[in-house]
């Protein structure tokens, strides 16, 4: 469609093209990986396939395609046998290298026995697989950074939390770039916003407020919450790791937490988030799980609000901006490098972008509906102003 | 899919090229008010870059991060101020 077809009669049109055919090159996380350490195998709808993900007798974990290239069974209905998983169907046993190592009731095993299998990494407590659909593997390089705190004993164990999203992830990630929709959506309150694109890496560096309209104020001795510090970085298409402190009067509390997807195919996805506070002095060891409990939910919380938007919204390949707006283009342009073959991607997909919004207009128009939201809850005589 | 351009560079200012008075590595940058700022570098800008040269990882999952190179961050004031760099006339605080 041609501009001027777009602009005809002044009516500004959606454009939407098809999802994309093809799933993100890169790592994405299925989740806790200590839950997948059971002995059984399991089933993860993932990159438009089944999978099935299993530990191995050598305490490994494999993640293969589910359907059994024999006659189709489904290996994640099947029995983890030493070090192969066993097709319920006829006991074909597959190898985490993808290659049928066994076939108890045949002499010699046929050629082209091998399956589908993905790169696994078991790190800080999560499980990771590598997708490429050119089926290279992930290259020096491109990995996910370690983070301290999920192995340190002076920070909580992950509270985790995935739901199913009936949208394709580009949703999920224009978020990286929307500032605004922090207030309306999830009420609450960013002064400063940055934003860094480099390499596989997009970066949001945010600083907010706490939104007196938006909570009740804090309980009797407790200290009341006023903002937020947080620099969240995606590492590749879907792992953000969101390295986050809360202020509090008098203390701040350190997270991390992790916002991360895997698509389940090209019009769904599973949502994920992590989170792990450290310990301190003044929140004390049992404190700072509660406190982790409760951000979990409330990070939820977030996630369900932006469900209800993504539910009934429109895809946008042409989203108008106002220039209060984030970089929304220049995301997706650096979003793309995953869905091209490595020798694909261009330079302007990779190159280092900087982006620094002038909040001057939207915390004013701000500061004014958060103090006219708390003057009407006083008249309504709500107790809590 | 391929990535489409951002109207704001036909509506507004466009990336206009600016060279780091410290280090003269050539960017392309915008300024849709005198707070906002968006800096395209080049792969040669970066290798150019003395502080990002000078600087070092810091603390945490994310401590890769270079977060901004303070004499370019000058140098653009100074282009915008000398009006190398256009800046809207409307873009003030008001």
């Amino acid at each position: 469609m041609t501009a001027a077809e777009t602009e005809r009669d002044g009516v500004r049109t959606i454009e939407a093209g098809a999802v994309p055919a093809r799933f993100a090159r890169g790592w994405h996380c299925l989740g806790l990986s200590e839950r997948f350490k059971d002995g059984r195998p399991h089933t993860v709808d993932a990159f438009g396939a089944k999978l099935v993900v299993f530990r191995s007798g050598d305490g490994r974990l494999n993640v293969l395609d589910a359907y059994c290239r024999h006659m189709g069974g489904d290996l994640s209905r099947g029995t983890v046998k030493g070090d192969e998983i066993a097709c319920p169907f006829h006991d074909w046993r597959w190898g985490g290298d993808g290659r049928c190592k066994k076939i108890p009731y045949a002499r010699r095993v046929p050629l082209r026995a091998r399956t589908s299998a993905w790169t696994t990494m078991d790190q800080d407590g999560m499980l990771f697989v590598w997708n490429d659909p050119e089926g290279n593997p992930p290259p020096p390089g491109v990995t996910i950074p370690r983070i301290e705190g999920a192995t340190r004993d002076d920070w909580t164990d992950w509270v985790w939390h995935e739901t199913l999203v009936a949208a394709n992830c580009r949703e999920v990630m224009d978020n990286v770039v929307d500032m605004a929709h922090f207030f309306y959506v999830h009420y609450s309150f960013p002064t400063y916003f940055k934003n860094v694109f480099e390499g596989h890496v997009a970066t949001q560096i945010m600083k907010g407020l706490s939104r007196p309209d938006a909570r009740p104020p804090a309980k009797e001795g407790r200290p009341g919450m006023l903002g937020n510090t947080s620099v969240a970085a995606y590492h590749g298409p879907s792992f953000m790791i969101d390295d986050l402190t809360y202020h509090y009067e008098g203390m701040d509390i350190d997270c991390v937490l992790i916002n991360c997807h895997y698509p389940v195919d090209a019009d769904s996805f599973v949502l994920q988030s992590g989170i792990i506070v450290q310990r301190n002095e003044r929140l004390g060891s049992a404190g700072a799980d509660e406190m982790a409990v409760r951000l979990g939910a409330f990070i939820l919380k977030g996630f369900e609000q932006d469900v209800e938007i993504w539910k009934n919204k429109a895809r946008v390949d042409n989203p108008l901006l106002c220039e209060e707006d984030g970089p929304v283009y220049q995301l997706r342009r650096w979003y793309e490098q995953f869905y091209v073959d490595a020798a694909d991607v261009a330079p302007e997909m990779v190159e280092r972008f900087e982006f620094e919004l002038d909040t001057t207009r939207p915390v004013g128009a701000w500061k004014k509906e958060v103090e006219e939201n708390l003057a009407r809850r006083a008249a309504a005589g709500g107790g809590t102003a | 899919m391929t990535a489409r351009p951002d109207e704001r560079l036909l509506d507004g200012p466009p990336m206009s090229p600016v060279r780091c008075r410290a280090c003269g590595a050539a960017v392309r940058a915008r300024k849709a008010s005198w707070q906002q700022t968006s800096i395209q570098w080049s792969a040669e800008a970066v290798e150019t870059c003395l502080e990002r040269r000078a600087s070092v990882p810091g603390d945490g999952p994310n401590g890769d991060l270079f977060p901004a190179c303070e004499a370019l961050r000058e140098s653009i004031v100074r282009a915008a101020l000398d009006g190398e760099l256009p800046v809207p006339d409307d873009a003030g605080d008001g």
